[in-house]
């Protein structure tokens, strides 16, 4: 345990009532000064520098030095964070936002205005591709005072406000990376942001420290005095340091859906799936429609008849997660909970296959594809052993390929593949997280784009429509159609609403509040004692 | 070097006792190998049961895995393709081994040293790491992975057959082949390899046995060929469950273990016999 | 032996090691660029979003645009002023990356072989000089057991016995993070985390060792020497000490020098197993990350190790087996 005894003073300094969400979760016991929080970080990131690296480690750990202007509740509402308030035109197209005072960053300049409008305009645009994507129709952004950012669309972009989560766009020290290559810059080695916990060590292959930052712009918080990542690649070592309180936390894929049955009968632990609503991935047979018959309609709708969504959320995700309906989860706005695929039925996808023409060989055999494994981890090897069981079913042998993370994303970013598996961030709106996978705008020999080469113009309409309308009625239209068709036509074979569990000692308070979950400050996360 | 019969060889065999008891098991691995299809009919992938059955319930022997796959069906399939694995990259690599060592033991001089420096360098390589490296090349498959492990596993041969190879090129049989204008392929042939053949054999029941574990060892980060039951494949599947399902990695472990214990049981008697010195001295005290 | 023949030695065995060096590195740049992805795409696939712009940025970044044999020619270059590249991926210089590895993989695989030779020694020529008897049987039996286990497999048992059930070890790491150590404090904490991997990766080498001692030391007892000697009346105990076990432990030297690069390679494994912040998981995150720069590194840095290594193997060769020629 390292949970430190020391430090047991009573916060009691006033805290704005706005930012007390979290309050209710609680439970009544006020929160306590002090204790440090291990916690595990897989798999090791390569730089802590949001931005400069975006993935999933790098977002659980930045999200804590850095900040943006808002977060979000579990519904997708903005809760402010380092802007206090904000206002939009009627037009959608003006968005300002109020500052809080008084924040500094960890070298203790004060943030301002000035940095907030170089994290948009120039940071995250030169660096992140989601980002540049969305802020190429900013129009123009001004600070007319310091503690004031004016944004103005060239056109209406209703989430516009999703963008400024900090692990989209965290606010980063101008001073620090103006005028320099972002990806070199001395700050990305010591990132410097204006979270509640800045920089300490980062011993490679080992563990990374944050401690306190004593000015941060919350009086009194964070309540911790430290927060240890460490750096544990092997599952069962991970599952052994919550068990024997070697770690207080896990997230995202520290833990094997397998080993969560057995770590929520532990009466010390909990265990939350909930936490991921803004990202919400959902995943699924990604197949190659430049290969023959997957360009069918038929063969498509066959093949997704013939997959026991139920089965592959109980048996292999332990439950963690739940069987896919449509290609928009259903924590994602415009979930359309009335179109649906069709249901598990093997009788008739083998029907379909037969009137598609598709006539099955002596030795029960219609035609063969090839399965590349995702290879992130063995649960994905699992999925392929079960694919390939319930593909024989229906007469397609499925032949497996492994791969290693570096081949996986060139073949499938060159369209070298047959099927494979795939899933991304949602980002709380089909505009954001959804239309990407299916326009055909968006055929590129790049990883995460329609890289299936599905094309149909009536959805490129209605997922323009969606894009470029400011009301949410006209966009909810657009959406229900075009989820609608795609629930027709499966372009690609929709399987699970991921979940992930984030597992901790009961004595860790607060530690979901958000939609975000772990990716958020942790400000008001506590130990008790 | 006198010449064996075959009642000679076996009478000196079955003296070391430990070797008739790793050829019997290794004869049972064989077996179960070549009756696997008969014994577990269908497919080992086939989900037989529900998931996670201990041993012994429900008719599963061995329990089942994550997936309700019968574990007993899974290590017999796997026996074929690991002792496969084992024997095809051993039969490469020995290929590729003796062909250099004897060239180098035999004309000794430029080409000696040349090839000296070429398995020097493999041998300068970590195994693992090359291994791992030339299947992340070549994407994990069986092919790729009984390449890599053949690749990995030749240079002691050749160290071997070419210091077998310098010590017999200056005896009077091979220098009377020379005289009597025998040509050079086939005194290496015919004369000198067939002197040589006792470290090989011995080497090779040994490499069988390496390649086996190697192969386990790949499957365990991730890097068998994922559509063929191995029994490195039931490890590394089994091993993250293993506080779950014990069976599911015990069962296979053992297997592996006990293979590869016979082969070296079998290595150390094929040695007895076919050094009659050593065997004498062990024979002598057991 | 002369000091000026010493250094004519060393002179020369030096320069043949930096040609193998030098030849490993050419072969180990093109293998690792011969396999297929690039770390633009890998970094781009895991950032969950990407566009052409981004691969295009990172690959002019990295030098991937320039031809291959241009990138050879860099890399040999600067891998001769001793310089092993930077890492973008990690924003690191190399040498820094893998220096900071380096000493966890050296307690590793230094505390195993230590423990694997020495014991491993011991044993063989226990079981040599008791042959027949049960404890040969028992120690043959035991080596045996632990050569034909797979070593990541004993690494999870010695896990589930010694910090699952027993809980008297740390089950993963090299320190305890956290916990404010100094001084005496600090080595007893590593040395209890070090144990069980040490263990895992040293047993099957001592399996190994032990075998070897035990077959060469009755080979060297049946020879003439040997027989000389005991005739002379020269105690047993002597015999065995400086006749025997000196001229056993030859093959067993020469094995060592080879075997120091394996343990290397399965240090890759427990390291796995053991979350053990060493150069071996160092390599292996590199090649799934396609990494080229630290992969090479690594490769680099275990190819001058064991050079030196096979360097020392000869000079102690030639300490303890004066008949042999000190030559290149």
């Amino acid at each position: 345990m390292t949970v430190s005894r020391r430090g047991l003073l009573a916060a009691t300094a006033a805290v704005p009532g706005l930012m007390r969400v979290q309050d209710a979760q609680a439970q009544g016991i006020a929160p306590r000064r002090g204790g440090t929080l291990t916690t595990m970080l897989t798999p090791e990131p390569p730089v802590l520098q949001i931005g400069v690296n975006n993935q999933g480690p790098t977002l659980v750990i930045a999200s804590k030095m850095f900040q943006s202007l808002l977060s979000f509740t579990p519904a997708l509402e903005p809760i402010p964070v380092l802007a206090k308030s904000w206002t939009i035109s009627p037009d959608g197209k003006e968005y300002v936002f109020t500052l809080q005072e008084g924040v500094k960053f960890h070298d203790g300049q004060p943030m301002t205005a000035e940095d907030v409008i170089f994290s948009i305009m120039k940071f995250h645009t030169e660096l992140a591709p989601r980002a540049r994507a969305v802020f190429a129709l900013i129009e123009s952004a001004t600070a007319p005072d310091p503690l004031t950012v004016r944004i103005v669309l060239k056109q209406p972009f209703q989430p516009f406000l999703l963008m400024f989560d900090a692990s989209a766009c965290a606010i980063v020290p101008k001073h620090l990376f103006d005028g320099q290559d972002y990806r070199t810059a001395p700050a990305v080695q010591r990132p410097v942001g204006t979270g509640p916990f800045r920089f300490a060590e980062w011993q490679r292959g080992n563990f990374v420290r944050l401690e306190r930052f004593a000015d941060y712009w919350k009086p009194g918080q964070p309540y911790l005095d430290a927060i240890i990542y460490r750096v544990v690649p092997d599952s069962q070592s991970r599952r052994l340091a919550i068990e024997t309180g070697q770690a207080q936390l896990t997230q995202a894929n520290d833990i094997e859906p397998f080993d969560v049955p057995a770590l929520r009968a532990k009466p010390n632990l909990e265990v939350n799936v909930k936490g991921w609503e803004y990202f919400s991935p959902v995943s699924w047979i990604e197949l190659n429609h430049r290969v023959k018959p997957l360009d069918d309609m038929r063969v498509r709708q066959a093949i997704s008849m013939a997959i026991d969504r139920n089965f592959i959320a109980q048996r292999l995700w332990f439950g963690v997660g739940k069987p896919a309906t449509n290609p928009v989860a259903s924590t994602t706005r415009f979930h359309d909970a009335g179109a649906k695929v069709a249901a598990y039925d093997v009788r008739a996808a083998n029907a379909l296959l037969d009137a598609a023409g598709h006539k099955a060989n002596a030795q029960g055999v219609r035609f063969t594809l090839k399965h590349l494994v995702l290879p992130y981890g063995e649960i994905w090897s699992r999925l392929g052993e079960y694919l390939k069981q319930a593909f024989r079913q229906v007469g397609i042998a499925l032949e497996l390929e492994s791969t290693d993370a570096g081949s996986w994303a060139r073949r499938v970013g060159a369209w070298e593949y047959e099927t494979t598996i795939n899933f991304v961030y949602q980002f709380g709106d089909p505009t954001l997280g959804v239309e990407r996978t299916y326009v055909s705008t968006n055929i590129q020999k790049v990883t995460f784009t329609n890289t299936g080469g599905y094309s149909n113009p009536k959805v490129d309409e209605l997922f323009a429509t969606a894009r470029g309308s400011a009301d949410p009625k006209d966009r909810q239209a657009a959406f229900s159609a075009v989820q609608k068709i795609l629930c027709e036509e499966v372009p690609q074979i929709w399987l699970m609403e991921m979940a992930f569990p984030t597992i901790h000692d009961k004595k860790l308070r607060n530690v979901i509040t958000t939609g975000l979950g772990v990716h958020t400050s942790f400000d008001d996360v506590f130990l008790t004692a | 070097m006198p010449a064996f019969t075959v009642k000679d060889f076996w009478r000196r065999y079955r003296r070391n006792k430990g070797a008739v008891v790793g050829l019997v098991v290794l004869l049972l691995v064989m077996l179960m190998a070549a009756t696997a299809p008969w014994l577990f009919p269908g497919s080992p992938w086939d989900m037989a049961s529900a998931p996670f059955l201990p041993p012994g319930e429900m008719g599963m022997l061995l329990g089942t895995d994550s997936l309700g796959r019968d574990v007993a069906a899974g290590i017999a399939h796997g026996a074929r393709i690991s002792l496969l694995v084992g024997a095809v990259s051993t039969a490469a690599a020995l290929l590729v081994g003796v062909t250099l060592g004897a060239i180098a033991g035999y004309l000794g001089g430029f080409a000696d040293d040349a090839i000296m420096r070429f398995t020097e360098f493999f041998q300068t390589i970590p195994s693992f790491v090359l291994a791992i490296l030339l299947v992340a090349i070549f994407t994990p498959s069986i092919g790729s992975v009984v390449f890599a492990i053949a690749v990995v596993s030749w240079p002691p041969v050749a160290r071997v057959v070419r210091a077998e190879f310098l010590s017999l090129r200056g005896r009077e049989f091979v220098q009377a082949a020379e005289v009597l204008g025998k040509s050079r392929v086939s005194i290496v042939l015919t004369d000198i390899l067939p002197n040589a053949l006792s470290p090989i054999v011995v080497l090779s029941s040994l490499m069988v046995a390496t390649a086996i574990l190697l192969e386990s060892a790949l499957s365990f980060l991730g890097l068998g060929d994922p559509n063929l039951m191995t029994w490195g494949f039931l490890i590394g599947s089994g091993r993250s469950v293993i506080r779950l399902a014990w069976w599911m990695s015990v069962f296979p472990g053992i297997a592996i273990f006990l293979t590869v214990l016979a082969l070296n049981l079998v290595g150390e008697g094929l040695s007895d016999a076919l050094n009659p010195r050593l065997a004498r001295q062990r024979g002598g005290a057991a | 032996m002369e000091v000026s023949k010493l250094l004519g030695f060393l002179l020369r065995r030096g320069v043949k090691a930096a040609v193998v060096v030098l030849a490993i590195v050419v072969c180990n740049f093109l293998l690792v660029h011969a396999a297929p992805g690039d770390p633009a795409s890998v970094i781009a696939g895991q950032s969950g979003a990407a566009d052409a712009v981004f691969l295009e940025q990172l690959r002019r970044q990295f030098g991937l645009d320039q031809p291959l044999h241009v990138q050879l020619w860099i890399y040999v270059k600067s891998v001769l002023s001793l310089d092993l590249g930077f890492s973008h991926r990690q924003q690191q210089a190399v040498s820094l990356l893998v220096l900071e590895r380096l000493p966890a993989t050296l307690l590793l695989t230094g505390a195993a072989f230590v423990f694997a030779v020495t014991l491993g020694v011991t044993l063989g020529a226990l079981a040599a000089q008791r042959v027949g008897k049960w404890a040969d049987s028992l120690i043959t039996v035991v080596a045996l057991t632990f050569y034909a286990t797979p070593l990541f497999w004993v690494g999870l048992m010695l896990v589930l016995v010694f910090s699952v059930w027993l809980e008297w070890l740390p089950s993963f790491g090299m320190s305890s993070v956290g916990a404010d150590l100094h001084g005496l404090a600090v080595v007893w904490d590593v040395a209890q985390h070090l144990l069980l991997p040490a263990l895992t990766l040293g047993l099957f080498y001592l399996a190994v060792y032990a075998r070897l001692t035990r077959a060469t030391m009755l080979e060297v007892a049946d020879q003439d020497f040997v027989k000389t000697a005991r005739a002379k009346g020269v105690p047993e105990g002597r015999i065995l000490r400086s006749h025997i076990l000196r001229n056993a432990l030859l093959p067993v030297i020469t094995f060592a020098g080879i075997q120091a690069g394996q343990l290397l390679g399965g240090s890759i494994l427990v390291e796995t197993v053991f979350a053990w912040p060493g150069i071996g998981r160092l390599a292996f995150e590199a090649l799934l990350a396609r990494d080229y720069p630290v992969l090479l590194g690594v490769f680099f840095c275990t190819s001058v190790m064991v050079v030196l290594f096979n360097l020392v193997t000869d000079l102690l060769y030639a300490i303890i087996d004066p008949r042999v020629e000190v030559a290149g």
